[in-house]
Order: structure tokens, then C-alpha cells, then sequence
């Protein structure tokens, strides 16, 4: 009979103890929470940048890397070699203005972010790098308007090959070592 | 009358919060899956929006500077105001700028004081710790706006490297 009782009646179960915990959670949880992921470029003063390798390769001369970026695009400097294979290193002329190594997209003026053109840098730096393995350090020459935006897009573009991954599915390594210089001082 | 009276709750019936228990399972677990332990915090807005990067590296405690549009602040004191002039190339088009009576040169005085006050401090803490892992390495956390112009970032790592601060992080937003 009592049995029969039990059946019919069924003893709900206590959760109070469960939701004041569960109470006390959440705003402690809320406090906790990150809705955005941060994360660090790592960038030295040039002076004391990362140790350059000491040992000399005679039959190679030093890369020295620079990208400058002004407002008409981004110019790959110090790497002649690569860029024009077999042509002699022309010095610079007094007043001379050379056409950037990767114009807008747009041509003329860059209008935003989006009108420099990465990819195309990406893919000259990885040129770059295949002729010089080791090389890790670009050093960026941004001109006095340049928006640090873009500056970040261009460090973006110079550490890692996103559209060329290895077998174990990382980004090919370009150049993560990134020196600012100070640009010309006007 | 009697109708009336069956009606009335019984003294022992419970509330049924089942449906808020489940609620509350579902925000539990959202919340604990954003939960973060990381050292460092922004405060975004219209004069602070930092871009975004493809970097991997993830933040670690060290003096926090903050270049925002409308000032400079270490370590949540504001050092210094940010002025807007009129950008000397580009006519009727203005730029953010550092005032004039600020500078000693390429050097931001206030922001050069207040950066050397915690190089020191932290050099004595370091000292007194006697530990290698607190030796000073002179990092610095930068967050700054995007839309700045490089000429405010370079005065400001100019004086950071002479207040003895020569590794710069640069705080950014992970894209997945």
C-alpha cells in the first residue's frame, strides 16, 4: 500500500542547493570572462635587436631587409639580388623616386588598409627567403603617416606565409623578427 | 466557498525551477569556456581600437602603456593629453600629434619621467628578489589606436627606449 503511495507521488528533487551555487557562479564566472583574445607582436629597439648571426657566409652577402611604407605602397629594399636577378645594383640617385615594389591596389594613393596589396608582398618575401634560409630580421621604415594599422598588417604579412603550409600544417616562418626603424625625422 | 478553498497552493508545494536550472547549466558552461587567466586587460573604445593580427603570442605581464587617441596613459594614469593639428600635407585633413610643449626633441617628457620612475622600481624589486626571473628586460606593453600615425609611435618608442625600455609587445586582437 505504501508502495502504491510512493508511485503515484514522486519526490521532486531538491535543486536549491544546486542554483545557489550555480547563482554564485556565474557573476564570478562573468567577471572572468574574455570575449576578446589578445595576443603581443614582439618588436625590439634596432640597437638591441636579436644577436645577427656572426658566423660569415663569404660567398653570400648579408641580407639586410627593409620594408618602407608610405602612402603610395610598400618597397622591399636590400634585397636587389632576388627581386632583379642578373641586373647590377644601381645606386640611388640624388631626387630619383623609384616606384614602390608592391603598389596599391588601386594604384596611385593608398585609400585604407585593404588597398595594400599583402598577398603580393607575402609572396615576394617568400621569394626572398628561399634565396636566404636563415634570415630572420626585417627591419620597417614606415613613413610619418602611415597608420599603425598598416604597420601591424605589414608585420602580418612579413612573419608568416599563410596561403603556404608545410606538412604539419603551420604557416611557413618568413622573416618574425621585426626591428622599427625611425624613418626619416622630418 | 469550498471551490475556493481547494484552490489555494498547499504550504509544502515548491517552486519548479527546472527551466532556470537549465538555463543556468548552459550559461555556466558558456562562461566557462571564455573564462581567461590573463594578465593583461583593455578597457576598448572610440579612442582605444587596437587592430588585429595573425600573431600567436600570447600576452605577459609588464608595464602597460596605453596610446590612445586622446591620451597617453601607464599603468592606468594618464600622463598625457593627445592634440589634433592640421595635417601639414594633406590641407583640411587633421592628425593626432603630441602637444609641441610636451616634447624635448623627439622626447615625450612626462611620459620619459613616468616611464623611468617604474624602470627603477622595477629594477629595486628586482634587486631585492634576487631572482633571475624578475631580473628587468625593459618590456613594455604598447596598446595603441590604429588609426594613430606612425610619426606618435615613433616619439613614444623613441622615449620608452631612452627611459630604458627597448622590448616592445605590441597588444592586438587574435583572429582565429
Amino acid at each position: 500500500m505504501a508502495r502504491k503511495k510512493h508511485t503515484e507521488q514522486p519526490e521532486d528533487l531538491n535543486l536549491v542547493p544546486v542554483m545557489n551555487l550555480v547563482t554564485i557562479l556565474i557573476p564570478f564566472l562573468l567577471m572572468a570572462a574574455e570575449f576578446v583574445s589578445l595576443a603581443v607582436i614582439d618588436s625590439t629597439l634596432p640597437a638591441i635587436g636579436p644577436p645577427q648571426p656572426v658566423e660569415e657566409q663569404p660567398d653570400k652577402p648579408p641580407l639586410n631587409l627593409s620594408l618602407a611604407i608610405t602612402a603610395d605602397g610598400v618597397t622591399v629594399l636590400g634585397a636587389d639580388a632576388v627581386l632583379n636577378p642578373g641586373a647590377a645594383p644601381t645606386p640611388p640617385v640624388e631626387g630619383e623616386v623609384r616606384p614602390p615594389t608592391v603598389p596599391c591596389k588601386s594604384g596611385g594613393k593608398c585609400t585604407g588598409v585593404d588597398d595594400y596589396d599583402w598577398k603580393e608582398l607575402t609572396r615576394i618575401l617568400a621569394l626572398i627567403k628561399d634565396e636566404y634560409p636563415d634570415d630572420e630580421n626585417v627591419i620597417l621604415v614606415p613613413d610619418q603617416r602611415v597608420k599603425y594599422e598598416i604597420l601591424v598588417k605589414t608585420m602580418d604579412s612579413s612573419r608568416e606565409d599563410v596561403d603556404n603550409k608545410g606538412a604539419d600544417g603551420k604557416a611557413r616562418t618568413l622573416f618574425p623578427f621585426v626591428v622599427i626603424a625611425g624613418g626619416a625625422v622630418n | 466557498m469550498a471551490l475556493k478553498k481547494a484552490r489555494r497552493p498547499s504550504a509544502d508545494a515548491g517552486l519548479n525551477i527546472t527551466s532556470m536550472m537549465d538555463m543556468m547549466t548552459i550559461i555556466l558552461v558558456f562562461l566557462l569556456k571564455s573564462f581567461s587567466s590573463s594578465d593583461v586587460s583593455v578597457a576598448p573604445s572610440d579612442q582605444l581600437q587596437l587592430p588585429t593580427s595573425t600573431t600567436q603570442k600570447a600576452p605577459e605581464l609588464a608595464v602597460n602603456l596605453v596610446v590612445a587617441k586622446n591620451q597617453i596613459v601607464v599603468d592606468g594614469v594618464p600622463v598625457i593629453a593627445m592634440t589634433t593639428m592640421p595635417d601639414s600635407d594633406n590641407p583640411g585633413q587633421s592628425m593626432v600629434a603630441v602637444p609641441e610643449d610636451e616634447k624635448r626633441g623627439q622626447v615625450i617628457t612626462k611620459l620619459y619621467d613616468r616611464l623611468l620612475e617604474k624602470a627603477e622600481a622595477a629594477k629595486t624589486l628586482a634587486e631585492q628578489s634576487g631572482n633571475e626571473e624578475h631580473a628587468f628586460k625593459g618590456r613594455i606593453l604598447i596598446q595603441c589606436d590604429k588609426e594613430l600615425p606612425f610619426s606618435v609611435l615613433r616619439e613614444v618608442m623613441y622615449t620608452a627606449g631612452q627611459a630604458q625600455f627597448g622590448e616592445f609587445k605590441f597588444v592586438v586582437y587574435k583572429t582565429e
